[in-house]
Formats: structure tokens, sequence, C-alpha cells
């Protein structure tokens, strides 16, 4: 279906229909895309995808409320599931979750102030069937597993809002463990109040019909922290952009990610993070293992405004390329204009070191053993810090992308 | 039972001729040392018998225990008793190393058709065989030669020789890089696990290392090729006017 049909047709399922604001946003979007008036050549959004691949799908979607739940585990973990990108509306003492009503459009436009330049994010708006509102109070310390689930053909486009309040303490597993067809277009809009400490664990594994642009935008406020680590083991298309803003002093956030890539999958990844307070620290680090016909793209982005003093912001992107046909592009970069900073950016990109390969060779190890071993140790630092559970997830995981890939 | 020969050996990397109808014979036992000027091709013969596949073997034969070398590839030749102590050992971070041995004799054993070495008897293995070496437990949670010193690097290529128990050891002038305390820690190491039934190939430039670890032969290699052939004695003329009366 094209994208006029799918926009004029569907034009009555979206939320927030009735808000005249929206509704002009969402008609000059169309305008924008449909007459093609953006820079597509230098839009980092449209990076191994094109504006036919965003455009060209089936619109589908229904609000089931069944199957999704909330299962308190103990008196400080949680199982959230959702399904179709609706949650059960749940309170209690340490959350409150709820799907977004007409009434939050409020909190929806807000957020909106955060002009992400992003094509992604345009349809995210246009299309918007679906959201939620997590609300995690103050002073708590939880765990919390969030396990999303598409039906089969259904395209959701969800805008979520993650309050994490003052000091609480909590690491977020989120789970993308899609099995059916569908495309999903997810947007997070996080805030971190002081002094809270994040974690934010997100798992990619899915089938290859499936496609996630995941876009996330966090706010972080003074003493506060947020740790992003992404795991990307599926077949299908994933976009993860994520961007963060350092707004308060002494806040830190760490965007990390490691994908495992093979057949012709595209993996396209962008971290962006603006120092806007002074004594902040950061850190962005992606790594990827592709083979076969797979690519690959990474920007990764500091900015250090002027009043940004004492600084530190580090880049960095590793890449194993295992075959001549699989390409791994990484632009990373830095713009700063205080002028106390320690900042740096890094890119390693190339096979697998050929002398490691036949020193463990000479040491009777057979080469494929030996290629799991260097590819291993690849990640194997990322998995230090990790609660138990999720090193071992991702070591299966691991385990299984290096059995399908590796040949004598 | 032929233990080692090599016979007209020609070698070339990228076209380049290194090692120029070579020649040698190695019985079980038996220590060997070859020496020679930069470039001669020493590190070449190390490499192209432990089959490192950047050299083209364009002539000759390799004979090692009864079996064409030439026929098996790095693995193979490393699991049937070949084993190669680098002259620049590889830093691999995130291989641990004591996972990386334990693989590494399992596949030996395995392909000696003999019963691997659960968790717990490589645990010992390992132990007492690093005692002896001084190396310490803390070392063997390192990841492989990562951060390790160039004595650490050389002790810990002896520790995995040790392991091995390989039947032919060749030195690729494990004395590089060492001071002499270190040369001395490592020479002690190697003569601790020396034993009748095993065989080395000691490639060096200099007596040094001789002196410590005494060779019953010693060959002078230049252009490729071996051009003379002796005892001890050959290392204390190399030693006293150097390689241009060879």
């Amino acid at each position: 279906m094209t994208f006029e049909n799918n926009f004029n047709i569907h034009s009555k399922e979206y939320i927030f229909i009735d808000n005249d604001i929206l509704s002009n946003q969402r008609e000059d979007i169309f305008k924008k895309i449909f007459k093609k008036n953006f820079d597509k050549n230098n839009n980092e959004s449209l990076k191994n995808i094109t504006i036919t691949d965003l455009s060209t799908f089936e619109y589908f979607y229904k609000p089931i409320k069944e199957g999704s739940t909330v299962t308190l585990i103990d008196d400080s973990q949680y199982e959230i599931k959702l399904v179709n990108g609706i949650c059960k509306n749940y309170e209690d003492e340490n959350i409150e979750i709820r799907n977004f009503t007409n009434l939050d459009f409020k909190i929806f436009l807000n957020q909106d102030k955060n002009n992400l330049d992003d094509i992604v994010v345009d349809f995210n708006k246009m299309f918007l069937n679906s959201g939620i509102f997590f609300n995690i109070k103050s002073d708590t310390k939880l765990k919390i597993r969030l396990i999303h689930d598409t039906f089969d053909n259904f395209t959701i486009f969800q805008n979520n809002f993650i309050k994490f309040q003052k000091r609480c303490e909590v690491k977020l597993e989120d789970n993308f463990n899609l099995t059916n067809k569908s495309i999903n277009n997810i947007n997070y809009n996080i805030n971190v109040e002081e002094g809270a400490t994040i974690k934010h664990n997100i798992f990619q594994n899915f089938t290859n019909s499936n496609k996630l642009y995941l876009t996330s935008n966090t706010v972080c406020e003074k003493n506060s922290s947020y740790s992003q680590n992404t795991y990307n083991f599926s077949d299908g298309f994933v976009r993860n952009f994520h961007h963060v803003n350092l707004n308060g002093e002494f806040s830190n956030a760490l965007l990390k990610g490691c994908f495992f890539l093979k057949d012709k999958n595209i993996c396209s990844n962008k971290t962006n993070i603006l120092h806007n307070a002074e004594n902040c620290f950061s850190d962005q680090t992606y790594k990827g293992v592709l083979n076969d016909h797979s690519k690959a793209s990474y920007y990764s982005n500091t900015f250090v405004s002027e009043n940004a003093q004492k600084t530190e912001g580090y880049q960095l992107s590793k890449g194993i390329l295992l075959t001549d046909n699989c390409s791994f592009f990484s632009k990373p970069e830095l713009r700063i204009f205080a002028d106390d900073v320690k900042c740096s950016h890094g890119s390693t990109i190339g096979p697998v070191d050929e002398n490691a390969l036949y020193y463990l060779r000479t040491r009777g190890i057979s080469k494929s053993e030996a290629m799991k071993m260097i590819i291993s140790s690849f990640i194997d630092e990322d998995l230090q810090n990790l609660d138990n559970n999720i090193a071992d997830r991702i070591s299966k995981n691991l385990s299984d992308y290096l059995t399908s890939l590796v040949n004598d | 039972m032929i233990f080692l020969n090599i016979n007209n050996l020609n070698v070339s990397i990228e076209g380049k001729q290194i090692l120029n109808n070579f020649n040698i014979t190695i019985n079980q036992g038996e220590v060997h040392a070859i020496m020679g000027p930069n470039g001669c091709g020493k590190s070449t013969l190390a490499n192209v018998l432990a089959g490192n596949e950047d050299y083209e073997v364009n002539s000759g034969k390799i004979i090692f225990k009864d079996e064409d070398l030439l026929d098996l590839n790095i693995e193979q030749r490393a699991q049937k008793g070949l084993f190669l102590a680098f002259q620049y050992p590889v830093e691999i971070p995130g291989v641990n190393i004591t996972p990386f041995l334990h693989a590494s004799i399992n596949s030996k054993l395995k392909n000696e058709k003999k019963p691997e070495l659960d968790n717990l008897s490589f645990a010992k293995l390992l132990r007492k065989n690093a005692e002896e070496l001084d190396i310490s437990s803390d070392m063997l949670k390192r990841s492989i030669n990562t951060g390790f010193s160039g004595g650490e690097k050389k002790r810990y290529e002896i520790l995995q020789m040790s392991i091995l128990n390989p039947e032919l050891t060749i030195f690729d002038e494990t004395d590089s890089g060492l001071d002499v305390d270190a040369l001395k820690i490592v020479t002690e190491g190697i003569n601790k696990f020396k034993n009748p039934k095993k065989s080395y190939l000691i490639i060096t430039h200099y007596q040094k290392l001789l002196d410590y670890i005494h060779p019953d032969h010693v060959h002078v290699m230049r252009n490729g090729k071996i051009v003379k052939s002796g005892d001890i004695s050959l290392a204390t003329e190399i030693e006293a006017s150097g390689y241009q009366n060879f």
C-alpha cells in the first residue's frame, strides 16, 4: 500500500487524532515526505534505508488488550508484557504503568520539544497508534523485565514515556524477541531525575521478517546515571538510534552496543550525547561482527556545549568483517565548544587478526574453534559487569551465532 | 622411524625465494641449533614447519614421524607433536589462558584417541607446571600474553610447551628481547622439561642461549640453506668472528 493511502485511509486509527496541533504536524510531515522536501543524501537517519523501505508497508493495527500482563515476581522485581504496544494498567507503591489516553497529550507534546530531525521519528508521529507511560517512583530499587510481543502483520508505531524519579535504582531489561512478521517503530522518551541510576539492557533477537526501528531520547538530571547496553542478534532489520542530553551536573551516560550480523541483515546505529552541564561523563562504544553480505553503520556524536566544562566524553567503534562482502561504515564525531575537556574517538574495523588465528592454531586449536575464541573475546570485556543471567543469555546467543557461521 | 627429515626444501613468500634447497635431519632426542645472520631464513624455516600459510613451498619434502608434514594443516601439525615457541608471542585480549590451554591439550589428546582431561585434572596439571616455572596463579587468570613483559611471554610459551608435551619443539629466537636474568629463567624452564625422547630445534643469533641449553649439533645458515654443521665449538667461532667467514 502506498504511503498516501496508509495515511489517508487509516488516519482515524491513530492516537491523539482529536488534537489539532498534532493533526497539523502530521499533515506537515506527510507533505514533507510526500514531496521529498528534505536532504536525503545528508540524512543520517536514512543510512541503510530508503524512504521507499520506510513508506511501503501495509498499515495494520488493532488495540488488543488481551495478553498484556504485569507480574510481580517479588517485592522488587516485575515482569511486564506488552502486546502490540498495549500494557495492562497497573500501579503500586513502586511503579505506575498505563496506556496513553487523550489526556496525556501534553506529556507527548512536551517530550516532543527535542527535534531529532529524524524521518523515522517523523513516521512514528504520523502513524502513532500506541504509547505507554511508565513512572518509576522515587527511592525505589527495582528490576524490571519488559517483553515486547507483536502479532503477525501488525505495524506498531509506539511512543513511550519513562520517568525515573529521584534516586531510584533500576535495572531495566528490554526484550524484543519478535517472532511474527511485523514492523515496530518504537520511540522512548526517558527522563532520569536527580540521583537516579538506571541500567537499561536491550536484547534484540528476532526473525528475518521483522523490522525494528528503536529510538530513545534520554534526559539526565543532576547526579544521575544512565547506562544502556544494546545486544542485537537479530535476523531482521534493526535501527538503533539513541540520544542523551546530560542536562544536570555530575550526570553520566553510557551508550554501548554489540551486534552480530549474517546473511543480508542490516543494522543501522547512531548514538548522540549532548553535554549541557559541567562535570559530566559519557562513553559511546559499539562493536559488531559481520558475516556474509550483512551491512552496518554507526554514527556517534559527542557535543560539548560552551558551559560544559570538565567534560569527559569518549567514543569507540570496533568491527570484525568475516567476509569480503560485508561492510561496516563508522563515523565518529566530536563537536566541542568548551575548553576544559577530555574527549576522544576511535574506530577499528577489519578482518579477524590473522596472527592471533595462526597462534591459536599452532596450539592445536582448529580454525573454527580459534575463530570462535577470537570473536568471543571481542565482547568478553562487555560481559564482565553484567548480572550472571544476562551474561549467560548473551553467551548462549553468541554461541548460536558462532555455530551458524564458522566452517572449517 | 624418520623423526624429522627436511629434503631440498624451497620456500618463497610473495615471489621472493627464502629457503634454497634446505636440508636437515633431526633424530629423536637430539638438540639442534641453527645460527645465522638476519634475513637468512631462520624464522621462515620455523614458520614453514609450523604450517604458516603465508609461505609457499615450491618444492621439497618434510617428513615428520614418517608422515609428510606438508599434507597437514597448522593444527594437525601441533596435534602430531610439533610446537613452535614464538619469537614474538601474539597478544590476544579476551582469550583467557586457562580455557585456551585446556582446549589445546584436549584437541591433542582427542587426536591421539586418548581420554580428554576434565577440568579438575587439567587444573592440577596446569598448577603443577606453572609452579615449576614460577608462574603465579594470578597470571593464569589473564588473557593470552596480554600485558605480559617480554620475559613473561617467553615463560608462558614454555608453560604451554610443558602442558602440550610435544615431541619436537622449535624455539624461534626465544632469547630475543630478554635480559640476562629473564634468559636464565626461561632456559632453566626449558631444561626442566627436557627429556631424551624429545627433540629441540633452537634458532638463535647468539651463543648466549646455547650456554644454557647445550645442543648436540650446531648449524650455520646463510641465504636460505645450511652452509656448515658442527658441534658447540661452531657457536664459539661465530661469537668470536661473526658470520662473514661462512
